[in-house]
């Protein structure tokens, strides 16, 4: 058993040496999927644990009052709340105002709160820069503050009066931008989108030309199920909502974003799953070689089996642990920047939950790319193992009749096809799934990235957010396809080295083996292309909500021949490269 | 089977193809060799030689026929029990040498000791010694790439003697040496011959046939002729004697 398990590991371990590149390369692939689904589920997390930390954090009530008055009436309608039967603690009424806040010559909605410094049982708004409310100063949300392009220090203008801003601040009492104003019954001011500022209290009747403000009030309540079964209720000329409802409004900012990445994550894992198969099936050559081998000194199925998936498997325990450092690490990117919420869900190590899920990933798509070859390996003939030949293609009369009528770097690029079919499915898949991404993310592009708060319009956070997480995805994809690209062609141009060896003593010009090869590729990339960019256009519209508008054709057109250019240069260099040895040297 | 051959075939087929596509690569053998014999097979490229010897070394199966092998029926075995078969009682040695490119001379020799789960250290040991039989012993650090030819065909034969088989099977094993290994490799087969290892040869070379006692023609897939051979032999020239198809000994 000693003798054994030595031999397996001394097998892997040189083996792993002696292809250091394939190695990288299959490290990079199954790192990419696993990194992406660590993102997927972290950003899962983005959508309550952010939230429930700045509730925890600033004291968050369970529901935050609004009568539909104003002035005294609100105060009036409010007062009777704060001592009802069930609230532990409340805060305010403090005092809002629907007002009109201009930076960098925008003009938007804003809903302004009035506050001052003293404690507050409920709702403390954590500062995230600068300092708490003082008189002639504001706080922004930081999202909102984000999407105007403004900072501490900078000078803004609330109804034409300039007011510093002094700091920006999270609150779990209110849904960051563009949500800020919730309100749903008739003749409000503001009925959809705004950001969030607060300002003295003593500044708020100014600001609002001395027009009566309306009133929030911040409740507790000893049973949690008083603020949990129901998100949003009017009763008594007063409108109710519930953090629930708070929670998930912050929540849709990343829900599509998540949307996409989980997307992507299954994207890449198809990609990273026909990379290792791409990678693998450039080995399975030596591969059938030495299973020959080993079978002829009398390993069986199963230690054949082992030495080959033993190889695999710790390629796959490495990826998962570094796909889940990458996602760990980047996730704090899509949910830190204007998130308005604290915390971040990379700040924590990922959950076991998590990991499992990372590491059964990786090693299904070891197993399952490499268990294929190796099964069909270790139950080849021996004989023809050690020989290792190609698989002849069916002679068909009438593909006989058609290649003859060919050019010749078509004919090339067919009969090395018909060498390694195998191959030729693996470039489709590649250039399918690359083409869908690029397909999805230039519908992505193509949409309305702004909201309309008022007069001006600002870049949409959702969107925005959207937008990156498809980018992340579109680039790691892009990042795979290449290192795909790149074996397949080199594995293609060296494996059919021989072939085209003699296709060169019988008269075939540098450029057209070269011109063969890229056709070889381009055969099977075209249908992926063709199939790709509706597959990416669907998988778009199914994933977002309402009408979305479709990209330019044009935009569509320049993806395929994008793609298909890329595919023809990447196969291009080594043929030409190959074609420059002795053809003496290859027939030997 | 008959008790003294350790190696017997009766009636072994082997069809490729179908239709008028069909060929008898090896058809309707009879075989016997008893323990400690050397048989060259030879006969010209595409008789079926080299068929034979993979289905007797159980590296294919036939389409008909059975095959003994010390008492064990072979041509029926699943994988696993043909894997075990070569593991304990079959080396082989190839014309193309077949070493693991990323494994030294000796990790090399020890791989089948290895596999046959003997201990690292018995095998290493075991693979030392071979290697020094070969006259390899220092090159046992030595990848094959670093290796001649014929230093790599001494290396395979180590490996195929490293678990003391029964039975070697070597597959026109100087078919890509030059004259100088071919003779290395002719006075480790006249060494074995001595020694009483079981050994089929299948070679297109006369000096190799001139170390067996026995001659066995192929043509078209079936025995033309069948030479025992006695006497002494000239390692390193041709003397040939007997009739037609026999090389190499006095009869």
């Amino acid at each position: 058993m000693a003798g054994r398990l030595l031999l397996v590991c001394r097998l892997m371990v040189r083996d792993l040496r002696r292809r250091r590149t394939e190695t990288v390369l299959l490290l990079v692939a199954i790192s990419a999927a696993t990194a992406t689904l660590t993102l997927g589920l972290a950003l899962n997390n983005a959508l309550a644990k952010p939230y429930e930390r700045t509730r925890a954090a600033t004291a968050g009530p369970d529901v935050v009052a609004m009568p539909g008055a104003t002035g005294p009436q609100a105060l009036a309608a409010l007062a009777p709340l704060a001592s009802a039967p069930g609230v532990t603690a409340h805060s305010g009424p403090y005092p809002i105002a629907y007002l009109m806040l201009t930076a960098h010559g925008k003009t938007v909605q804003v809903v302004v709160q009035g506050r001052d410094n003293s404690p507050a049982a409920l709702d403390r708004p954590a500062v995230t820069t600068g300092t708490w409310v003082r008189p002639g100063g504001v706080v922004i949300e930081p999202t909102f503050a984000n999407a105007l392009g403004v900072r501490t220090g900078d000078t803004v203008a609330i109804n034409g009066r300039p007011l510093r801003v002094v700091g920006t601040a999270v609150t779990a009492a209110r849904a960051v931008y563009p949500n800020a104003d919730w309100r749903f019954g008739p003749g409000s001011p503001l009925v959809q989108l705004a950001g969030l500022a607060w300002v003295d209290s003593s500044e708020i009747g100014v600001l609002a030309d001395a027009k009566p403000p309306s009133y929030t009030l911040n409740l507790r309540f000893a049973d949690p199920h008083a603020s949990t079964s129901f998100r949003h209720m009017s009763r008594g000329g007063i409108e109710y909502t519930s953090w629930t409802q708070i929670a998930e409004t912050d929540g849709r900012l990343v829900k599509q974003a998540r949307l996409a990445l989980l997307v992507g994550a299954w994207l890449l894992t198809a990609l990273a799953v026909a990379s290792v198969a791409n990678i693998v099936a450039g080995r399975v050559v030596d591969q059938r070689r030495r299973v020959g081998l080993l079978k002829a000194v009398g390993a069986g199925p199963a230690m054949i089996a082992a030495v080959h998936l033993a190889e695999y498997l710790v390629i796959g325990l490495a990826a998962a642990g570094t796909g889940l450092t990458a996602g760990w690490l980047t996730a704090p990117a899509l949910t830190n920047p204007g998130a308005g919420l604290l915390g971040s869900t990379g700040t924590h190590p990922p959950a076991l939950r998590t990991v499992l899920a990372v590491t059964v990933l990786a090693l299904a798509i070891a197993a399952a790319a490499t268990l294929a070859p190796v099964l069909r390996a270790a139950t080849t003939d021996t004989v023809h193992a050690l020989a290792d030949a190609a698989t002849p293609p069916r002679r068909r009369r009438w593909r006989v009749w058609l290649s003859r009528r060919m050019p010749t770097a078509l004919l090339i690029g067919v009969r090395v096809n018909a060498r390694r079919p195998r191959r030729a499915h693996l470039v489709m898949v590649n250039t399918l799934i690359t083409t869908t991404a690029l397909a999805a993310l230039f519908m992505g592009l193509a949409q309305d990235q702004q909201v309309r708060l008022g007069e001006s319009e600002l870049a949409s956070p959702r969107n925005t957010r959207t937008l990156q997480a498809m980018f992340l995805v579109v680039v790691v994809l892009c990042v795979l396809a290449l290192v795909n690209a790149i074996v397949s062609t080199w594995t293609a141009v060296l494996d059919a080295r021989h072939p085209l060896a003699v296709a060169r003593t019988l008269g075939a010009t540098p450029a057209q083996v070269t011109a063969g090869m890229a056709v070889a590729q381009l055969l099977p990339a075209i249908p992926g292309v063709a199939l790709g960019i509706p597959v990416g256009i669907g998988l778009y519209l199914v994933a977002t909500p309402g009408q979305p508008q479709y990209a330019p054709a044009s935009w569509m057109l320049a993806v395929a021949l994008a793609v298909l250019f890329a595919v023809a240069v990447l196969t291009a260099i080594p043929a030409l490269a190959a074609t420059r040895h002795p053809v003496a040297d290859a027939l030997q | 089977m008959t008790g003294s051959a350790l190696l017997r075939a009766r009636g072994v087929t082997r069809w490729y193809g179908r239709g008028s596509a069909l060929v008898r690569a090896v058809d309707e053998v009879d075989l016997e060799v008893p323990a400690g014999q050397t048989l060259a097979i030879m006969g010209p490229s595409g008789c079926g030689k080299s068929t034979l010897l993979h289905l007797l070394g159980g590296l294919q199966r036939p389409t008909d026929g059975e095959i003994w092998l010390a008492e064990h029926r072979i041509d029926g075995m699943s994988e696993r029990g043909l894997a075990r078969l070569r593991r304990h009682h079959v080396g082989f040695v190839f014309q193309s040498f077949h070493l693991m490119d990323e494994l030294t001379a000796v990790e090399n020799v020890e791989l089948a000791a290895l596999l046959a789960g003997q201990s690292p250290r018995r095998a290493r040991q075991r693979a030392l010694d071979l290697l020094d039989r070969v006259g390899l012993a220092d090159r046992a650090k030595h990848l094959p790439s670093a290796l001649s030819g014929g230093q790599r065909q001494r290396v395979a034969i180590a490996r195929a003697l490293s678990n003391e088989p029964l039975l070697v099977l070597a597959d026109e094993p100087t078919g890509n040496l030059d004259s100088a290994a071919t003779l290395e490799v002719l006075r480790l087969f006249e060494e074995l011959r001595r020694s009483g290892q079981t050994l089929v040869v299948v070679t297109h070379d006369p000096r190799i046939a001139a170390v067996a006692d026995r001659i066995i023609s192929m043509r078209d897939g079936a025995f033309a002729d069948d030479n025992r051979l006695v006497g002494t032999t000239t390692i390193g020239t041709t003397t040939a004697a007997g009739t037609g198809t026999v090389y190499g000994r006095v009869r």
